[in-house]
Parts: C-alpha cells; structure tokens; sequence
C-alpha cells in the first residue's frame, strides 16, 4: 500500500475558517459602542480639564460666573466641531465600524448643538466681561473686539452660522448641491479663523497648562483624520491605481454602466456592496465628486460602477470619452458581507439599489440555500442587471424572486403582490435567522425597514443603503 | 445609539467631571493663600511662593483677619527699612510680564507702582487694570505682599506680589 492512495482529510465545506457572523458582529459592535462612548465624553472631559485647572475658583460672582460658563460652552462647541471633522473625515475604523452613513449621520446631528455652544459661548462672554467691568452686554461688544484675534473668530463664526444654515435641509433644497459644497468648505476655514483666539485670549489654554497641550492634540487629531484621509490617502491610490474610462454602457434609458480598468484594482480591497466617492478628470466634471456604488466586483484589471442620470452632473459623468482619468476615494460602505450577524441572508433591491446588492451576492462566500433576493421594480425599464443578478444567484445557490408592477399605497410591494397577501416572511421564511439588506430609493427602503421592524426583525439585522435620488 | 453605549458614555463623563471637580478642588485649595484667619502663610506657599522674609511678620500678625494686623507688627520685629522706591524683579506670567516697585516712607509701605503689566491679550490688560489697584490697596493695609490673590486674576496677582516681595527684601523691609 502506497500512502499516496490515501486521501487527505476534508476541509469543512465554504467558508473554511472565516470567524463566524455572529462573533464578528459582536467585535464590531464592541468597537461601535467604543467610538460612541469616546464620542460623547470628549465633551465632559473638556469640562472636566477646565475644572481640574481650578477654573471654579475664579467664579467669585455673577460676572466670575457667566464668564466660566461661557468657557465651558466654547470648550464643547469646539469639541462638538473637531468630532464633526472626525466624522466627516471617513476614518477607515469608523467606517468599518459604524458605516459612513451612521458617521455622517452623527455629524449632521451634531452641527446645530455646535452652532449653539459657540453663540452661547460668545453670548455668556459677552455678559460676563460686560458685569465684571459694569458695562452692559452690547456696549461690551466695543470693547471685546479690540481684544487680540477676536476680529478672525467673528469671521470664523460668522462662516459657522453660514455652513449649519446652507446645511439645515429645508434650505439646502433651495441651492443646487455645488453651492451648498462649495460653502461647506468654508467650515475648514471657520476652524482656522477661530483658532488663534482660542490660544491668546484668556487664561484657559495658556503655555503651560494641560488644556493647551490637550486641546492641541485634539486639533492634530481632528485636522490630521482630514488631510491623511480626505486627501493624502485618496490621492496617493488615485495614483497608484491609475483609473480610466473604459467604456459607458447604456444599460437603461436613464441608467448607464461605466467600465473602468486600473492597476492591481483588487488591492483595493473593495468588497460587493461597497461604494467609492468618483471624480472625472474632464473640463465639465472634474468639480464635483459623486458616491457611486460598484456594480461588480473588481478584478486586477477592471472595475464597474452603475449610475441613474438624474441631473446635469450625472448626465455629463455618462458621456464622459474613453481615457478619462478617474480619482476616487474609498471604498466606503458596510453594505458588505462584512456586516453580517446571522446565518441567513435576505436581500431586497429596487431601481438603482440592484447595483450593491449585485455587488454584495457576488462578493459573498455562501453556502447553497443561504441567500435569498427580491428585486423590485415598477416597470420594465427598470429590470436592469437583472439577468446578471440570475446568473450569479444560480452560481451562488440563492433564491431569487421578482416583483414587477406598480406600487401598491402603503405598502413597498407591487399592487398585484400586495392583494395576493405576499408578506416579508412568506418572500424569507427564516427572516428571524437572517440579515436583510434593503438597497433601493429612500423612501421605498424605508418602508421595507419599517415592514421589517413590524415583523420583529432586531436593528442589528437590518442593513440599509439608501440612495437619496 | 445602543443602550450599553449610552449607559457606559453616562459613568464615564460622570467619573470624568467628578474627577475634574476633585482636581479642581485640591488645586485651587493649594494656591489659595490661608492668610485670612488663621494668620500664618504656610498654606499660601504655592501662590506667594514662601519667601523668607515672609516668615518672620507671620509670626507676627497671628490672631485676627486679613493681616490687618501686619502693620501693627510691621515695626518691631524688621530691622529699620531704608526709604525710597524699590524695583521689584519681573515676574513672567502665562500672560507677559510683571513687575511692581514699592515706595516705602517711615519705615511703611506708602505705594505700590506698577512698571510692567501683563499684556498679552487686552483681555489680560483689563484684567490687570481690575486687580492692580486692589491689590495695591490690600497691600498698603497689609503693609506685606502676603494677602490673597484676586479671584479672576489669579496669575496677575501671583506675578504682582513676587515682584513686590522681592521690591521689599531689597528695602530690608520686614514688615
């Protein structure tokens, strides 16, 4: 007997020795819970170094006293923007942890407390200043802008007030996107304006002291996540990777497929379901950048994002020429197989959400029956990638179920499903074991969420990519 | 937010302001001078810092409030002070420097000039403007540079009363 005969022992069968959903779930809800902790009590501690500084002891009266709490509201308002910054830098960790979206979200919560901190701020100064030297608040203006750097971070709040305004959405509908950007940048200029006040006037980030040199670190921190990742990184792989336009594929009448190739794409690391931030290096669209999701997966060589034209700027990325350099950041996005809690996956996608959710069921490492899909569209037109959605479904051993025809009110179902009495269990009978990813127009995967809730489905199963056109 | 987070973000800025407070406390409580009361400087160490000429008047004006007593104490125990005006060494603060000259009459301190204010930041300046003349007119009572620091303007003060002591060990003024 030759020992060569003998076969080696099995392998367990797919996954091999991926660490399971569950115990990934509970790593990166641990790192969640860490970053929004350490989140929410950078704003005490700023309180807190102000108070271990003695600072209660200058507080002797009325004036004493509003002058301190005006210091405490500038240190938080300040802490407030600098986590904004954090936010909006799209920290790797931060956007593995708790996705871009839910960064974003936290940002945007954050800017109207912040714009209220600094008024207050400059407000309780004002009064304060103004009772210890016996002047009254207004006249105390005079003399407060005489003070050193207080003329910049007027400016610099002058610019907040702009930046939280042009973002607040109500307004933000009435400019076109290019202007409330362009504004938005002027926060940059906002936290440089107020800096050197901050330092120069007033004793509570004087040499010497531990404010200084914590308030310093928190500067480097929250500038440093800006430049190394909105810049530095998304330039130097821009670079390396050498992106071009392939080709433009018209894959619905409003929906075009662009074709990239690039160098070693698949060092990107980019996984199904992910999206890149994409800038076209042409005279009408090297200004603005736009999320656009990959519809496959890259190879070494190629790469495919899918877009909806819906305005001017859209319009003009889907007739970009062939050799078209193309700079992107990212990729970005938890819509990935990486965001997965439980045995089972349940996919349901609409209209241009098909482009992740193809992504994401090609990217997956999945056992045969583990998957199921639904995809939705109202009409014919929008059945776009569907056969390759099929394909993959068949090669992956997924269901796939199909739902054409006008939407049903209340409801994200077609009419004729919905009278049928199709329910979001019967589509996932083992909905309670399974992660369901919901990509689609906004409101339409809204109202999938909010089915899902109703049927009790916890949050951390439900992963949502919305798409707000 | 989840609820483990929001209760573990509740503790922790609660330990962290508590912390802060206690800090704060036992800093403020080592640079506040205990000369009201208790007549000695041995707690003031920090913010007069503890210059022995100051020794001998303490053990003089022991017994009732704010060193009014100082000046009672003032003439026996020093040897006899020359006259004149004395400038006292700069003292750098976080805010510039700060330098005073003590004009001494009889023995007595009659004035307190100031020569150098802190100046960075006008906000130090109107600080400055606040806490010199009281701290002059404590001093002249005092007839000592041990009195207590001016709330709000605690690094002033400190840089004001060094500058003075050293104007008054100059002086040979004991107080």
């Amino acid at each position: 007997m030759t020992i060569q005969n003998v076969r080696r022992p099995a392998l367990p069968q797919s996954s091999g020795n991926r660490p399971s959903p569950r115990a990934r779930f509970r790593r990166r809800s641990a790192i969640s819970d860490l970053l929004v902790v350490i989140a929410w009590v950078s704003g005490p501690v700023a309180a807190s170094l102000y108070l271990a500084s003695g600072g209660l002891a200058d507080v002797k009266d009325v004036g004493s006293f509003l002058t301190a709490l005006g210091i405490v509201t500038g240190l938080i308002g300040t802490d407030f923007i600098l986590l904004m910054l954090v936010l909006a830098a799209r920290v790797p960790m931060i956007d593995r942890a708790v996705g871009h979206d839910r960064a974003i979200g936290l940002h945007r919560q954050l800017g109207k407390p912040a714009l209220y901190l600094i008024l207050g701020h400059a407000v309780l100064l004002l009064a304060g200043y103004g009772a210890s030297s016996g002047i009254n608040p207004i006249a105390e203006i005079g003399p407060m802008l005489t003070l050193p750097d207080m003329i910049t971070a007027v400016v610099g709040t002058a610019l907040l007030i702009a930046v939280v305004v042009t973002s607040l959405v109500a307004v933000r509908r009435r400019f076109p996107y290019e202007f409330w950007h362009v504004i938005h940048l002027l926060s940059y200029a906002a936290v440089i304006f107020a800096l050197p006040h901050q330092f120069s006037i007033g004793g509570t980030l004087a040499e010497g002291t531990v404010q200084r040199v914590y308030w310093i670190g928190l500067y480097v921190l929250a500038v440093g996540a800006i430049v190394i990742f909105r810049f530095a990184v998304p330039l130097f792989k821009s670079w390396a990777h050498d992106i071009r336009v392939q080709q433009v594929e018209w894959i619905a009448p409003d929906v075009a497929s662009i074709h990239l190739t690039g160098r070693d794409l698949r060092a990107l690391g980019a996984a199904g379901g992910e999206f890149l931030i994409w800038r076209f290096w042409t005279a009408g669209t090297w200004w603005h950048s736009h999320p656009i999701s990959l519809s496959a997966v890259p190879t070494d060589r190629r790469a495919r994002i899918t877009v909806r034209v819906l305005g001017r700027g859209t319009r003009r990325l889907a007739t970009v020429k062939p050799g078209t350099r193309v700079s992107f950041a990212g990729p970005y996005g938890i819509f990935t197989d990486a965001a997965r809690t439980s045995p089972k996956l349940a996919i349901v996608a609409a209209g241009i959400g098909i482009t992740p959710a193809r992504a994401l069921l090609e990217g997956s490492q999945l056992a045969r029956g583990e998957a199921t899909v639904l995809v939705r569209s109202s009409t014919d037109d929008e059945t776009f990638l569907w056969s390759e959605m099929r394909k993959l479904a068949e090669a992956r051993g997924a269901e796939l179920f199909a739902m054409v025809g006008p939407r049903a009110r209340n409801s994200w179902m077609s009419q004729h499903d919905a009278a049928r009495g199709v329910t979001l269990r019967s589509v996932f009978p083992d909905l309670d074991r399974s992660d369901l990813y919901v990509c689609g127009p906004q409101r339409w995967a809204e109202a999938v969420v909010a089915d899902a809730r109703a049927a009790g489905l916890p949050e951390h199963q439900i992963h949502l990519e919305s798409f707000e056109l | 937010m989840r609820r483990r987070a929001a209760v573990a973000s509740v503790i922790a800025s609660a330990g962290v302001l508590i912390a802060g407070f206690q800090i704060g406390s036992a800093v403020t409580a080592a640079r506040t001078p205990s000369t009201t009361g208790t007549g000695t400087t041995s707690g003031g160490s920090a913010s007069n810092s503890g210059n022995s000429g100051n020794s001998g008047n303490s053990g003089n004006s022991g017994g009732t409030s704010s060193g009014s007593t100082g000046t009672t104490g003032s003439s026996g125990s020093g040897g006899p002070a020359k006259d004149g005006t004395f400038t006292g060494a700069t003292e750098q603060t976080p805010f510039g420097p700060m330098q005073v000259a003590a004009v001494i009459s009889g023995g007595k301190i009659t004035d307190v000039k100031v020569l150098q204010k802190t100046n960075q930041g006008g906000r130090s300046v109107q600080i400055s403007n606040q806490a010199d003349p009281m701290l002059r007119s404590e001093v002249l009572q005092a007839q000592s540079a041990n009195v207590s620091t001016i709330g709000g303007a605690t690094y002033t003060s400190e840089g004001y009363l060094m500058s003075l002591q050293a104007a008054l060990d100059q002086a040979g003024f004991t107080g």
